[in-house]
């Protein structure tokens, strides 16, 4: 078991970081906010991170939180300039803040390294810290997934009107979305430099940003666990593909998309939608008030037409 | 501007009771055109209010303006004497005003139950006994306890507009807006619907309805205002209305008669 956690443990460290990431771009998309700001906050954080210990000599810890907190201010203060926008506008203005930062870290001269990035950081945090924290943000998102909170988040997404006809404070919700984000994604970029040692442009580019797309859709928005799954499924699938040699790329690109059309939701909902199913079923059939069937979606009424 | 939040009036002096709801010269404009002007009207406690009018008349407009959803291009409204015209529209619920809308407006992955339970957000958290109660009383009022644990999209369309009409009761409103709560329904729905309205009048709860249907605003409104083209032509007893002739050319002029 050791020698398993200690031949995988890059993939195992990939995992978290990559679950982390994902969380940051799921939490503002369960609001209905697509952003992929995401991948800035992982290179605050990393690139954060990375320059306070090496070039400023910074204690680990401190330069992690530091830099997840800069992550959290930015993403709060890109929440105001871009509050306004909606849908695919606002997720092509956070890939461009996204991409910006991969300029950034190319042409940032000795503070990010240029083009090889800043390396040789090795300092005291392992695998098991980072799932220790991971763990305790999973039993908050766990929380914001049950009962009311997560009724409200449901309501904000699907209907903002009703649901601040309902009570609801919308904007507030989406707003708070942002720092939680930024925390999230620069933890992750902060973590993901202290158990690899370094950190470079090529980490922070797109590539980031179908990663983190891709783990959603397989994974679904709606929860924690389609993050870690996707997450688990697009780390590990990889290195399952390895003996397929060069068709690798081509294999995952067809699961995706089998995915995407299969699973509209994710895994997630698949799972949820079948437990609901059977509950009906077991209330239709045992209940002895279960509606009669005109009440039933199929039988229709008399003049669904007659709507205005 | 309009009224400041400061001048609560009691009573308007043009009513002999202290309406629930009070909208003085209520206007709405989209750029030059004018979807609601001047309406001026006071519901009277504990019976059921109706605006008549053909589609496009400017009454779901109204009853934008009324639930703050769009904003006043001129006029106030009050609500129990309190002036709300530049309150949010997500304090409205908070004042005692709960809404259906024309279309079904339900989440589609949430239970029935929890659709209801999202109108007693407000209060969840500080008592949920009483929302609790409110939700019972909501699903009993509206009889939709058979089906609390579907889903929106397996229920037919008739029983998906009674679970709206169990969400707006849920928040226990002291006024119930209702925007064409029998639109799309077979006749036994709209029968059942018309008896619940009765039921929540002879329980004093005062009801707005908006609909292009006379007949039904004739059998279950005490009192009738009838808009064509934004602005008010009559108000008065369904009889008198429906008899007025302004409202007659503005439902048999064109078009025939659409409803019956």
């Amino acid at each position: 078991m050791t020698q398993w956690f200690a031949m995988n443990s890059v993939l195992i460290d990939q995992t978290l970081t990559a679950f982390l990431l994902a969380l940051s771009i799921q939490i503002p998309l369960r609001l209905g906010v697509i952003s992929f700001a995401g991948i800035g906050y992982f290179a605050i954080g990393g690139y954060g991170t990375g320059i306070l210990v090496l070039q400023q000599g910074w204690n680990d810890v401190a330069a992690i939180i530091v830099s997840t907190i800069a992550a959290a201010i930015v993403a709060t203060l890109l929440g105001f300039i871009i509050a306004h926008l909606n849908g695919l506008y606002l997720g092509m203005a956070t890939v461009s803040f996204s991409l910006l930062f991969s300029a950034i870290a190319i042409n940032g001269g000795s503070l990010t390294g240029g083009a090889v990035g800043l390396y040789g950081l090795i300092g005291p945090i392992e695998t098991w810290h980072v799932a220790l924290v991971t763990v305790l943000i999973v039993g908050l998102v766990v929380f914001s997934e049950r009962g009311r909170i997560s009724r409200k988040i449901d309501a904000a997404k699907e209907d903002p009107q009703l649901a601040s006809a309902l009570g609801i404070n919308v904007i507030f919700m989406r707003r708070l979305s942002f720092p939680i984000s930024g925390a999230l994604g620069g933890l992750a970029g902060a973590f993901a430099i202290s158990l690899k040692s370094t950190i470079h442009p090529e980490s922070i580019n797109f590539s980031l940003v179908i990663l983190a797309l891709t783990i959603i859709i397989i994974g679904g928005q709606a929860s924690w666990v389609g993050a870690l799954f996707g997450s688990l499924f697009f780390v590990w699938l990889p290195e399952a593909l390895e003996f397929v040699g060069d068709f690798e790329a081509i294999v995952y690109g067809i699961v995706v998309v089998i995915a995407a059309v299969y699973l509209p939701g994710g895994v997630v909902v698949v799972y949820k939608d079948w437990k609901h199913r059977r509950q009906v079923n077991k209330f239709v059939a045992q209940a002895p008030d279960a509606p009669p069937p005109a009440e039933l979606a199929g039988v229709s009424s008399a003049s669904k037409d007659g709507t205005s | 501007m309009t009224v400041s939040q400061g001048d609560a009036v009691t009573s308007s002096p043009r009513y002999d009771y202290e309406p629930v709801l009070e909208g003085r010269d209520v206007s709405v404009h989209y750029g030059g055109v004018k979807a609601v002007e001047g309406m001026t009207f006071g519901l009277r406690p504990g019976v059921i209010s109706g605006i008549l009018g053909p589609n496009g008349s400017g009454k779901t407009t109204l009853l934008g303006g009324i639930t703050r959803m769009v904003n006043l291009t001129r006029g106030s409204i009050f609500f129990l004497g309190q002036d709300y015209t530049n309150v949010p529209a997500r304090d409205v619920i908070r004042l005692g005003m709960g809404r259906t809308y024309q279309t079904v407006r339900l989440l589609p992955d949430r239970t029935v139950r929890e659709n209801i339970f999202l109108a007693t957000d407000v209060i969840l958290k500080k008592d949920p006994d009483r929302a609790a109660a409110q939700v019972e009383r909501a699903i009993e009022l509206t009889d939709v306890k058979n089906v609390e644990i579907f889903r929106p999209g397996e229920l037919s369309y008739g029983v998906q507009r009674r679970v709206e009409i169990a969400r707006a009761l849920a928040s226990d409103p002291k006024l119930l807006l209702l925007d064409e709560p029998t639109a799309g329904m077979n006749r036994s729905e709209r029968a059942s619907v018309a008896t619940l309205l009765s039921e929540l009048r002879s329980e004093g709860l005062t009801q707005l309805l908006v609909e292009h249907d006379v007949q039904m605003m004739v059998d279950t409104c005490d009192y009738l205002y009838a808009m064509n083209f934004g602005s008010m032509i009559a108000e008065g007893s369904p009889e008198d209305v429906v008899r007025n002739p302004d409202v007659q050319e503005a439902y048999l002029g064109k078009h025939g008669r659409r409803d019956a």
